[in-house]
């Protein structure tokens, strides 16, 4: 499970009002960010509007119709049940793209949490929550998120649970390093002089100007995520009712037509590439417009 | 350095012993039984009982864990509920296929991803950059398995350039040793096996590499292209070095820093990958090992070869943080 | 199951099994073949035979003990059948067909069915160069009843169930070896399968020196050097076979070599080494039979058949005669505890929906999609090459009967639903495609009124232990022969009594149907003993307790040069018949 880590020096004193406007608006001037954006945006398109893009429903077809290769009335081809490819594609999105941004916000709540408490308080608290961090590091996260799945049953909740979770120590780790850099930075310094609280100085000083690698590795992890879950159910542990399409379990349940139907494999695994090409240019995009150092 | 290595190992011992207790008590947790996977369909309360009982399920649990734990200081592992066999044994006979994975993957991405990532840095947004983007980040966006398989259908039954499963071919009958299928290969001299251990490698290295590859390209590029812009680089220009001394003296040895730290959290990441690649190329490792393990409630099994894994990972960071020493200076340990 | 099986022969008498076990004549193999099965891979006389080579068989697992008598898997009987003989065996290419293997003749019983007198085959050594004889014989009986209590017993599971426990317990009271060539097996009470249960891989018989002299007995099977096979030729798996054990590396692979002073010319072995390596995803089985890395495939995914069949290097073996069944298992006591869907259970005690349920699915359409053919629809809770078989005409496709049987149940439409349950994470011969089945089954269910919910466990994390309880209403599951007789399918797998209460797995009470099958059991000839054999049938058929699907013959395969392979429907196979035509 192996997440793209982008280790960042850490973003430099820069208390200015106008960083998120300046970053927003360099954001629209990079090409590849923006491209990201579309890929995004087509699958969210189609995500919402599936029903009225796709006239089968997609949880139901017929064993007769099995199989099929693209044709005009299935573009996308049928699956084994004889469903419609194109509609378990367009509502699949609705499912992929959540499972993916629910874990990945779940992986980030629990890992800001334990990160600005490291990183925040320092000293024992920070030496604890680290080694419990290792513990989770030392673990491959697929096993993590196996144990996890097996623990509390199958469903999607407990899939996004389980890659969020395993995504958590790398979250926490990037944070408490940043934090730990802001520390001794001028104007933490500036602000403890003046007399402010250490809660006041995590949370007003230290805490916005450490998230910004933490955002950009979320955008990454989203891609990944997607990709975990259906790694997850190459090993049996997918999502629960296999009638709803998810292109994570399409893929994996149409990996083995590689050879008798390889388009049951190239149009889910279409959808994850350009998504995931998608969620990492905008990823690249909000790391450059962040940081602009990065941008000549 | 001393004293910090010291440190850090001291400090491996709670992690290990916390994780020996979450491992005992999540294993319980699960739902399902040992019994049932020794009975299967066969499985009666009768039955199931016995099995219990002869394993020592039916001691309460705090006997059970120190019993385990006393079993681990005097080397004692325990064995597989299935087969019976030590799982120390197990595991020398299937590390060392994971290794040869795990380290011909690295090669790959490694060897592959710095040149690539220079490259790309070299003109940034340039078409050679955007090109390399693309393809690393398809290389993020396939999973392992689809991977696996395609490279297998192009390579090895399209193409029959290279053999599709396994270490070695078991026609040549290399008898093994270390279970290293090269290092055997190369004491017993025979060069025919070295060779077709290597081309088994290909595949399911490539496969397993890609991720990282990639992700040790993208990292490359962006430390270059950061540390580029740092002053002490525009200084090197300003006073006319050349760009190759420029490159190897001031830019390269800064960017190795996040590229090594990187690699490091892969190791962890490989392991994990190795449970697809392992089952995708019929390949003899732990991967695939642990995951039946966890299946089979095996309980000896998981909880030893995961602790094993955590004292592996753990050795591997504190090299990272060694190497870390010594590539910058300006890092010291106290 | 012990105590199960104990029960059932307390009550059994003599039924005087001889050599009727396979009462179903044998159908030709290559009756539903597909075009390149089954005809080039049976031994082909015309072509002159070649010697030699070796043989790649990609397995579905690794092996688990080199000592048969431990092993309850198909992976180690696989490799355990090419080396260790029994006295009984079945006919190659059939699944019922007792003939004698070690033993010179099939023995009739005496003393009412309590006595076995078997004439050994003379002039055979074990592979350790230790003759084969009746002290031999009586040492492997022996040394399995008096397996000690813990590992050696609970691996030993087949000795226990088929002799319903061991030592005392044991209905095997004695082996006697009144000479060389004469064994003696005096029973407690007359044992109806005792013949054909012989022919399974733990009756196998093996060196008593080899056995000693490496420790076989150790209980700490960690130690166990015989059943972990680390020794080489003559240290573990000694048998009699045309092939000898040479060397195990767990999970990579197990190689067995040519017996060369095999006793029996006639069927010694062509090739000269067999290496099984266990491959368990079936895409990378495939590609590494048609890549060239193994030659042989235990098992193919059925949707790989076409595949397979396009390539002419490669060719499709059909099994024949089904020795499996799979069906929709049912569970109909909603006080189960911890039962879930509790409104789903008490829905299957109704039998108009449990017979809705068996005209809504339509049998022919799965087969076609998931066993590509190569598959029967169920007629009965067993497989028809089993003995005792009578065709049942249990109802076929028709949603519109289907419907009309859920009014007149008096069900209300918004009662309708019930949890479906697949094991997510295995396939399974009589069940290649579970997850693609369950969601066929719940389209043609959904069609005809019923709403489900999918739902699924791991095979050992949860799925068999909590079916095993009676925990879900409705779920996927089969059975795969141990030996082809009614007792083992219809008592043994589905619908048995602990005590006096049905087995929670499907708390089917039919009180009557039970008495009829201990008689059964209990009859003292063959005649009666089919007669109430098939009124079971016919009762089980009248209830519909749960919803027969297929009988499937899952497919091997081969590339092309490998021939004279010999399938059976219950994976008991042998290779000796096997030559490289290359």
């Amino acid at each position: 499970m192996a997440v793209g880590t982008t280790t960042l020096a850490p973003v430099t004193a820069r208390v200015s009002r106008g960083l998120w406007g300046d970053a927003f608006r360099r954001l629209l001037r990079n090409g590849p960010a923006i491209l990201g954006l579309a890929c995004i945006a087509i699958f969210v398109f189609g995500a919402i509007f599936a029903p009225l893009l796709s006239p089968y429903d997609p949880t139901v077809g017929n064993l007769v119709n099995r199989m099929q290769p693209p044709s005009l009335a299935h573009p996308f081809g049928t699956d084994l049940l004889g469903r419609d490819e194109f509609g378990r594609v367009l509502y699949g999105a609705r499912i992929s793209l959540r499972v993916g941004v629910v874990a990945v916000f779940f992986g980030l709540v629990l890992g800001v949490l334990i990160g600005a408490l490291a990183g925040g308080a320092g000293g024992r608290l920070d030496a604890v929550l680290m080694r419990a961090v290792d513990v989770l590091l030392a673990v491959p996260g697929i096993l993590l998120a196996i144990g996890i799945v097996a623990w509390l049953g199958r469903g999607e909740l407990q899939i996004m649970l389980a890659v969020g979770v395993s995504y958590t120590p790398i979250f926490a780790r990037l944070l408490r390093g940043s934090l730990l850099a802001l520390r001794e930075s001028d104007f933490v310094i500036a602000a403890r002089s003046m007399g402010a609280s250490p809660a006041r100085i995590l949370l007003r000083h230290m805490l916005p100007n450490a998230l910004t690698p933490l955002i950009v590795q979320a955008t990454l992890a989203l891609a990944t995520a997607i990709i975990d879950v259906a790694g997850l159910g190459f090993l049996g542990l997918g999502p629960g009712d296999p009638r709803i399409a998810e292109w994570g379990e399409m893929l994996t349940d149409s990996a083995r037509f590689l050879q008798s139907a390889p388009y049951l494999i190239f149009f889910p695994g279409a959808a994850i590439v350009i998504s995931a090409i998608g969620f990492n240019l905008l990823g690249d995009g909000l790391r450059e417009s962040l940081d602009p150092r990065l941008k000549r | 350095m001393l004293k910090f290595i010291v440190r850090r190992a001291l400090g491996a011992i709670p992690v290990l012993f916390g994780l020996s207790i979450i491992l005992f008590a999540f294993l319980r947790l699960l739902p399902g039984d040992p019994a049932i996977a020794i009975l299967g369909q066969h499985a009666t309360p009768e039955l199931i009982a016995r099995i219990h009982q002869s394993l020592g399920l039916d001691r309460p649990l705090y006997i059970q864990y120190i019993d385990y734990i006393n079993g681990l200081l005097h080397g004692d592992f325990g064995y597989s509920i299935i087969n019976g066999r030590s799982v120390l044994a197990d595991f020398a006979l299937r590390f060392p296929g994971t290794i040869e994975l795990t380290v011909g993957a690295l090669i790959f991405a490694v060897g592959l991803g710095l040149p690539l990532g220079r490259l790309a840095a070299r003109h940034p947004n340039g078409w050679l950059d955007g090109l390399v983007t693309v393809v690393s980040l398809f290389g993020i966006s396939i999973p392992i398995f689809v991977l696996g398989y395609l490279l297998v259908f192009i390579f090895a039954v399209q193409l029959h350039w290279l053999p599709a499963t396994g270490q070695i071919d078991p026609r040549l009958g290399l008898e093994p040793q270390t279970n290293f299928v090269l290092i055997d290969a190369i004491l017993a001299g025979r060069w025919d096996a070295f060779v077709d251990g290597l081309r088994h490698l290909v595949l399911p290295a490539i496969a397993l590499g890609t991720i990282p590859l990639a992700i040790v390209t993208r990292i490359t590029r962006a430390s270059v292209i950061d540390v580029s812009n740092e002053d002490y680089v525009r200084t090197a220009r300003a006073k006319g070095l050349t760009e190759r001394r420029v490159n190897s003296r001031h830019i390269m040895r800064n960017a190795w820093l996040p590229v090594t730290t990187v690699i490091g959290l892969q190791v962890g990441g490989l392991l994990g990958g190795a449970v697809i690649t392992e089952t995708v190329f019929s390949w003899n490792g732990v991967g695939s090992w642990v995951v039946d393990a966890i299946q089979n409630h095996d309980y000896f099994v998981v909880q030893s070869s995961i602790l094993i894994f955590a004292l592996i990972f753990l050795l591997v960071n504190l090299i990272v943080d060694i190497g870390y020493a010594f590539l910058n200076p300006r890092i010291r340990y106290g | 199951m012990a105590l199960r099986r104990l029960a059932a022969l307390a009550a059994a008498s003599a039924i005087l099994f001889g050599a009727c076990a396979g009462s179903t004549p044998t159908q030709s193999p290559s009756a539903s073949a597909p075009a390149s099965a089954g005809s080039s891979a049976a031994a082909s006389p015309t072509s002159a035979i070649k010697e030699g080579g070796t043989l790649v068989v990609g397995l579905d697992g690794d092996m688990v003990y080199a000592d048969p008598a431990l092993i309850s898997d198909s992976n180690s009987s696989y490799v355990d059948a090419q080396v260790v003989q029994n006295l009984f065996g079945l006919k190659p290419g059939t699944v019922g067909d007792v003939i004698p293997v070690l033993a010179a003749a099939l023995p009739t019983p005496t003393d009412n069915g309590l006595t076995y007198t078997v004439t050994l085959r003379t002039g055979i050594t074990f592979h350790d160069g230790t003759p084969f004889n009746a002290a031999a014989v009586k040492y492997n009986y022996d040394r399995w009843k008096n397996f000690p209590a813990g590992p050696l017993q609970d691996n030993a599971y087949y000795y226990g169930a088929v002799f319903g426990g061991f030592g005392a317990d044991s209905n095997l009271v004695s082996v006697d070896a009144p000479n060389d060539t004469t064994v003696v097996f005096h029973l407690k009470k007359p044992q109806s399968n005792f013949l054909i249960a012989q022919t399974i891989q733990p009756f196998g018989i093996q060196s008593p020196t080899a056995l000693q002299k490496y420790g076989a007995d150790n209980p700490s099977l960690d130690k166990n050097t015989y059943a972990q096979g680390q020794g080489g030729t003559g240290h573990s798996m000694v048998g009699t076979g045309p092939f000898m054990f040479k060397e195990w590396v767990p999970n990579d692979h197990v190689t067995i070599v040519k017996n060369p002073t095999y006793w029996d010319p006639a069927t010694a072995a062509h090739v000269d080494t067999i290496v099984f390596k266990p491959m368990k995803d079936e895409t990378a089985k495939l590609q590494a039979l048609q890549s060239g890395d193994i030659d042989f495939a235990q098992t193919i995914a059925p949707t790989d058949v076409q595949t397979i069949q396009s390539d002419s290097s490669l060719q499709v073996i059909d099994r024949g005669e089904s020795c499996n069944i799979g069906q929709i298992s049912m569970n109909q006591d909603p006080k189960t505890q911890g039962a879930d869907d509790p409104a789903g259970h008490a829905l299957l005690q109704n039998k108009d929906i449990r017979m809705a349920i068996a005209y809504a699915v339509n049998k022919p359409a799965y087969i076609q999609a998931f066993y590509a053919g190569l598959a029967k629809p169920a007629d009965n809770w067993m497989p028809p090459a089993t003995q005792y078989y009578k065709p049942e005409n249990l109802p076929t496709y028709d949603p519109t009967k289907a419907k009309q049987l859920i009014q007149q149940s008096g069900v209300p439409a918004s009662q309708l639903t019930i949890d479906l349950y697949y094991p997510s994470d295995v396939v399974r011969p009589y069940m290649p495609d579970p997850k693609g089945m369950a969601q066929a089954i719940a389209q043609d269910l959904q069609a005809v009124g019923f709403t489900i919910n999918l739902k699924s466990e791991g095979w050992r994390t949860g799925y068999i232990s909590d079916e095993e309880v009676g925990k879900f209403p409705m779920w996927l599951l089969g059975w795969t022969c141990d030996w082809a007789g009614p007792d083992n399918f219809l008592l043994t797998a589905f619908f048995h009594y602990n005590g006096t209460s049905p087995s929670p797995e499907f708390a089917y009470k039919n009180d009557a149907l039970n008495t009829v099958m201990n008689n059964a059991l209990a009859a003292t000839d063959p005649t009666t003993a089919q007669q109430l054999w098939q009124q079971a049938q016919d009762m089980i058929a009248a209830d519909m307790p749960t919803v027969p699907l297929v009988n499937s013959s899952p497919p091997a395969a081969a590339a092309a040069y490998v021939k004279g392979f010999q399938g059976a429907g219950n994976l008991t196979e042998e290779f000796n018949t096997v030559w490289l035509d290359k």
